[in-house]
């Protein structure tokens, strides 16, 4: 990169569908206006983007669909705060400015002949959807492949009728989705927290690698779950969030650790590996 | 490396003559105490024996507050605002400033290169000046009290003027296109610098390093002087608004009051304050003023492996500028198990 270019240069997109997902998640569909940009910009699984509206301002938003379609991609967006509260009322033919993506994202290519274990509990499903999405998309490179979707309530299940309709692909592909509940009575389904799931997975402990994201504090339980069911905790991976301004390590928000592993979340993650959660204060 | 040397009597017309090659910004006595960085009008205002300034050397590459773009609400388009840099010289920067502005090119400069920065930190020429440590100084156990690059030209005291390191290309323009300024070192300079050094090495309150310190602090979480000591923080920031290396920022847009146009800028933040570990939702990663307390202790004794040493220079600034009296040092030395008398003194 030349210091011609302004790192914080933003590429202008066009949202083309808005779909709402839950009560709080609207899932947006965007593309390039930049014929070249469109053609060149693509990303790996886990990494982020930073969003802008001019006079609002920017956030991080991880990328939640597969980087095999060129030009278009797509974010799934909490309404939680300033920012994410206008971008909640745009609509088709509206515009984003975007920078990125950043982050280093999942090493697929190091996933590659392993099963894939992707556990996600609440809006842990949005980046997990990028890595499923790649994976599906390139099925002849791994091995079996399990979803684990959880949340408190069947309506906040991210993607649920997505992966619903996925079942029967899901079966020939040999991919096992999982969908639970914790909370909610009405439900039909199965229940429980994600990790209660694990040993229905179709993955085999010996050869997978595992990928969890969720709150912060389901993570203990989870490794707990995968390392006693004989998962190798080095190919464990987390994704985590903080606040950024930059995005490229400058304005120092996302700094986590101790003074011997101080970690930028947005340049040295924001996927961490098993060890570096663990020896890395802090983190999670 | 290139040595010189300047006589007293020419001290004066060397920085006349540094102002010819930019806007010349020194260190003033602005009150019976402090010193500050400021605009040099006249040459006879600037202080030679000033030990630290109230502001750090970093608010001439990174502005407390600056644009980064205009941006049209309308259309959706930013455009940049970056504007001409004037060339500047900042003449008498002590070692642990220019490591300080070393690191921040590290941060800044990475494989993401920050034009704003980067246009400033080009039309800086930079002048070392040699010193003399006060209580408040420990860049010898940072290991940054003397420095080999990062300056054009470095003037170390000596009784009848300054030896001068030549440090950089620009260094030896400067120091060509005012030949008459300068002379050669004899030997009695020479012992004269020797002797300087050996006076300042022995000045400082504590010898030794502080190459294992990161590593007692990691060990040290639940010491504790962190109740103790975040119970006398006003979170008021100003020991990172005085670091010559934290160099944390937010970013704000303020639009226009005709609601269409406006600006994007970013100003120096603080990690002392609760908005900087806030994310949308409610939820702070740095929850409490505990949290952040330790977070700036962690943050400043880490490494910062580009250059070898700690984010923190030791220049003391955070402990000399802290209205609640938090000694850094003295609790950096805690943590390594060492209370005052007991640690290896040189004096």
């Amino acid at each position: 990169m030349s210091i011609a270019d302004n790192i914080y240069d933003l590429h202008k997109c066009r949202v083309l569908r808005v779909y709402d997902m839950t009560d709080e998640e609207k899932l947006f569909l965007l593309r390039f206006e930049n014929s070249e940009t469109a053609e060149s910009w693509t990303f790996s699984p886990g990494q982020f983007v930073q969003v802008a509206l001019p006079g609002i301002g920017e956030i991080p938003i991880s990328i939640c669909s597969s980087p095999m379609r060129r030009g278009f991609f797509e974010m799934c967006i909490k309404k939680v705060g300033k920012v994410t509260d206008i971008v909640h009322t745009l609509h088709p033919g509206d515009f984003m400015g975007i920078r990125g993506p950043y982050g280093n994202g999942f090493p697929m290519a190091e996933f590659e002949d392993s099963d894939i274990l992707l556990i996600a509990a609440g809006i842990g499903m949005v980046p997990l959807r990028s890595v499923f999405l790649y994976a599906t998309d390139n099925r002849w490179k791994f091995g079996n492949i399990t979803v684990i979707n959880s949340a408190r309530y069947g309506k906040n299940l991210l993607f649920r009728k997505e992966l619903e309709a996925m079942r029967d692909i899901a079966e020939a592909e040999n991919i096992n989705i999982i969908q639970t509940v914790t909370r909610d009575p009405e439900w039909k389904g199965r229940t429980g927290r994600a990790q209660e799931h694990i040993a229905d997975a179709n993955t085999d402990p010996k050869n997978s690698y595992v990928v969890v994201c969720g709150p912060p504090q389901a993570y203990r339980s989870i490794f707990d779950t995968l390392i006693q069911q004989g998962y190798d905790p080095r190919n464990i991976y987390v994704t985590l969030e903080r606040r950024m301004k930059c995005g490229v390590g400058k304005c120092g928000h996302c700094i986590a650790g101790s003074s011997t592993h101080l970690k930028y979340i947005c340049l040295d993650g924001p996927v961490f590996g098993y060890y570096d959660i663990i020896s890395t204060p802090g983190l999670i | 490396m290139r040595y010189l040397k300047i006589k007293s009597d020419k001290i004066h017309p060397f920085l006349e003559r540094l102002s010819t090659y930019g806007a010349l910004y020194g260190p003033v006595k602005i009150s019976e105490e402090f010193y500050d960085y400021r605009k040099i009008d006249d040459v006879k205002d600037v202080a030679f024996e000033y030990t630290r300034t109230v502001t750090p050397a970093k608010k001439y590459v990174i502005p407390t507050r600056q644009d980064m773009f205009e941006f049209d609400m309308d259309t959706n388009e930013y455009r940049e605002t970056i504007g001409e840099v004037e060339p500047f010289v900042l003449f008498g920067l002590h070692a642990c400033s220019i490591v300080g502005l070393r690191i921040l090119d590290g941060v800044y400069l990475d494989e993401y290169p920050d034009k704003y920065y980067k246009v400033r930190r080009d039309a800086g020429i930079i002048i070392g000046l040699s010193c003399l440590p006060d209580e408040y100084c420990f860049c010898n156990l940072r290991r940054t009290d003397f420095v080999d690059i990062g300056f054009d030209l470095f003037l170390h005291e000596l009784p009848d003027g300054y030896l001068v390191r030549v440090g950089s290309e620009q260094g030896h323009k400067i120091v060509d296109e005012n030949q008459d300024l300068f002379e050669d070192v004899n030997n009695q300079d020479i012992q004269n610098f020797k002797k300087f050094e050996r006076k300042r090495h022995e000045m400082f309150q504590y010898q030794g390093s502080f190459d294992n310190l990161r590593y007692m602090l990691e060990l040290t979480e639940d010491h504790p002087l962190w109740d103790r000591e975040s119970d006398k923080c006003l979170g008021c920031g100003n020991c990172t608004m005085t670091c010559p290396t934290c160099r944390c920022y937010d970013v704000q847009d303020i639009p226009d009051i005709d609601g269409v146009h406006g600006k994007r800028i970013r100003y120096w933040d603080s990690c002392q304050f609760r908005s900087h570990g806030l994310v949308a939702g409610g939820h702070n990663f740095r929850e409490t003023k505990k949290d952040r307390f330790i977070n700036r202790y962690v943050c400043k004794n880490a490494y910062f492996y580009p250059l070898g040493t700690a984010y923190c220079v030791g220049c003391g600034n955070c402990t000399h500028f802290c209205p609640a009296n938090i000694d850094f040092l003295k609790n950096l030395m805690e943590i390594r198990g060492i209370s005052e008398g007991v640690y290896e003194h040189s004096r």
